[in-house]
């Protein structure tokens, strides 16, 4: 009885440690400014969805979402095709040297060293390309991220896949890269997806590389937009909370709808 | 006549084009990281050895950049930030979140709801996790001050003071990554074989002793692969500290990449800030090879 009344109450406190933080910023987003900094109420008296409104007819929320799902898509779709293309030829052929290990061991070390590494050389290299404050930009810089995290990945998942239905697939006529696409592609599907879900979920919050190569809503993604709101002494509470529901709704959803891939490509690799 | 492992190796590498396929396969995913990763590796590594002037080299310094760094009473504070930030906050979250996996690790009631929800710190932006915490810790607006007011208090400093600014931060961290050691480490237990604890059980050791004797010492190599994961991370974190105090008050939460960002794109001093990221990078890389080297020792004692 006693070990129940513990549980039920952790599981209590956890749920309140997370969620607050999360009620208080939904809360603030729906009150004036007035009644939150002279009231100081702890649930919104006056609900309004004024602050919301503000976003897109003032603030041009409506170009950092579209920039954002552009950036997106494009830099993880080409990640993913280039990478599983990637992965593949490292865990399935052998070449002189052992080049194929040697490679994958390159793109892991790659990935370990932290991004902040290389954003001055990126931005004079858009800078000089005149890629600054474009999509492109933002997206060659994001599909490079994601091709190194994609072949990792995806290595492993192919390597789970015995060679013999390829095999098989082979002797009856099959191409080796149409036994690929026709055979091994497929099964490694569940795989492919939580890479995918991965590599969105990062490259939508991304913002150190968005915040040096963009600098006007033409470009700028959400979490860049979102920033800008916030001047240092700034006391615009309303519309920054309201950008911060905006800012997290699309991911959050997303990450909640695909939780059980998620998980898997959080955990993987450090228990395996 | 063919033997069968030559007719497979045959099978398997195939004939005419083919034969290059494994270079084709390679060759697109290859040329991206070569145009957008190693070759700004390479130009930042010579970026390092420079200084430059509004934007553009005027002067070879040779390693100038690098011996300057340790001389540079922001750079070093800011590298004491850092350390004591990435020290305080993994291992909080470690136990924590060790702590939280154990206590799950038994099916019942509300599990689902509670893994569910705590997923949402650490997929929302990290722009925002810095919003949200910045309403909290507001003196006018924030949750703290509300709740202190609501109970006949006064206002809360937390920004503004240094100590509580940089325990904010501390906070921050471990509110959103937590849940990613809770969920690496349930991982963890769940894969661990049954037979040693029915053994224990029928022995009647207590929960202390399996504890101590069977699940830490079984559970060791992936506590620390995801110590090595979060230490790695942390020592990156740029977007929260950006957006919740911008390294202030003064210097208290001027963590290394909020200086390096400041010396390149404030104060426009490219050449340094390469030399100061080339340096950091090589922190990490030693710190992971040698995390990496230790758990291979782990492995096979």
């Amino acid at each position: 009885m006693s070990t129940r009344l513990a549980r039920i109450l952790t599981t209590i406190f956890v749920l309140a440690v997370v969620l607050l933080p999360i009620y208080w910023l939904v809360s603030t987003s729906l009150k004036s400014n007035r009644e939150i900094t002279q009231e100081g109420t702890l649930y919104p008296h006056v609900p309004t969805l004024d602050n919301y409104v503000r976003l897109f007819t003032e603030k041009q929320f409506g170009s950092y979402l579209a920039n954002s799902v552009v950036v997106t898509f494009f830099s993880v779709a080409i990640a993913l095709v280039f990478g599983a293309m990637g992965a593949y030829a490292i865990a399935r052929f052998r070449l002189p040297f052992a080049a194929e290990r040697k490679i994958g061991l390159f793109l892991l070390t790659l990935r370990i060293i932290p991004p902040v590494v290389i954003l001055i050389p990126v931005y004079l290299l858009m800078l000089s390309l005149g890629l600054l404050d474009s999509w492109l930009g933002l997206i060659a810089t994001y599909t490079a991220f994601n091709v190194t995290f994609c072949v990792w990945m995806m290595e492993s998942f192919f390597r789970e896949i015995p060679v013999d239905l390829e095999e098989a697939a082979m002797v009856d006529g099959d191409s080796r890269f149409g036994a690929f696409r026709r055979i091994t592609l497929p099964l490694a599907a569940p795989g492919l997806a939580a890479t995918a879900i991965f590599a969105v979920l990062v490259t939508f919050n991304e913002f150190l590389f968005a915040l040096a190569l963009t600098a006007t809503p033409r470009a700028m993604t959400m979490p860049r937009g979102t920033a800008t709101l916030i001047g240092r002494i700034d006391t615009d509470w309303a519309s920054m909370a309201a950008a911060g529901v905006i800012g997290a709704l699309p991911i959050v959803f997303f990450a909640l709808l695909v939780q059980r891939h998620l998980v898997r490509g959080l955990t993987m690799g450090a228990v395996k | 006549m063919r033997t069968g492992t030559q007719a497979r190796k045959y099978r398997l590498q195939g004939a005419g084009l083919d034969l290059a396929l494994p270079y084709l396969m390679l060759a697109p995913g290859l040329m991206v990281v070569l145009g957008v990763l190693v070759y700004p590796l390479w130009d930042g590594l010579r970026a390092s050895t420079r200084a430059y002037r509004y934007g553009s080299p005027v002067a070879d310094v040779g390693f100038q950049n690098y011996v300057q760094l340790w001389s540079d009473a922001q750079f070093l504070n800011s590298l004491w930030v850092t350390v004591k930030f990435v020290a305080l906050s993994v291992s909080i979250e470690a136990v924590l979140g060790f702590a939280l996996a154990l206590f799950c690790l038994h099916e019942f009631r509300g599990i689902r709801l509670l893994r569910t929800v705590l997923i949402i710190p650490m997929v929302i932006t990290p722009v925002v996790v810095a919003i949200l915490f910045r309403l909290i810790y507001a003196s006018d607006a924030g949750m703290l001050t509300a709740l202190s007011e609501a109970m006949g208090g006064g206002g809360v400093q937390i920004l503004g003071n240094p100590l509580n600014a940089f325990i904010g931060l501390v906070v921050l961290d471990v509110w959103e990554w937590t849940p990613l050691m809770f969920l690496i480490l349930l991982a963890g237990l769940q894969s661990l074989p049954h037979e040693p604890f029915e053994a224990a059980r029928v022995d009647g050791a207590g929960p202390w002793r399996v504890f101590a004797d069977l699940t830490f010492p079984m559970m060791r190599p992936v506590l620390a692969v995801a110590i090595v994961l979060r230490t790695i991370d942390a020592f990156g974190t740029f977007d929260q500290v950006f957006v919740l105090t911008r390294g202030g008050p003064g210097e208290a939460t001027r963590l290394i990449s909020i200086y390096g960002y400041d010396t390149a794109f404030k104060f426009q001093q490219t050449g340094y800030a390469a030399a100061l990221f080339v340096t950091i990078g090589l922190v990490v890389l030693a710190l992971a090879f040698s995390a990496i080297r230790l758990l291979r020792r782990v492995d096979a004692s």
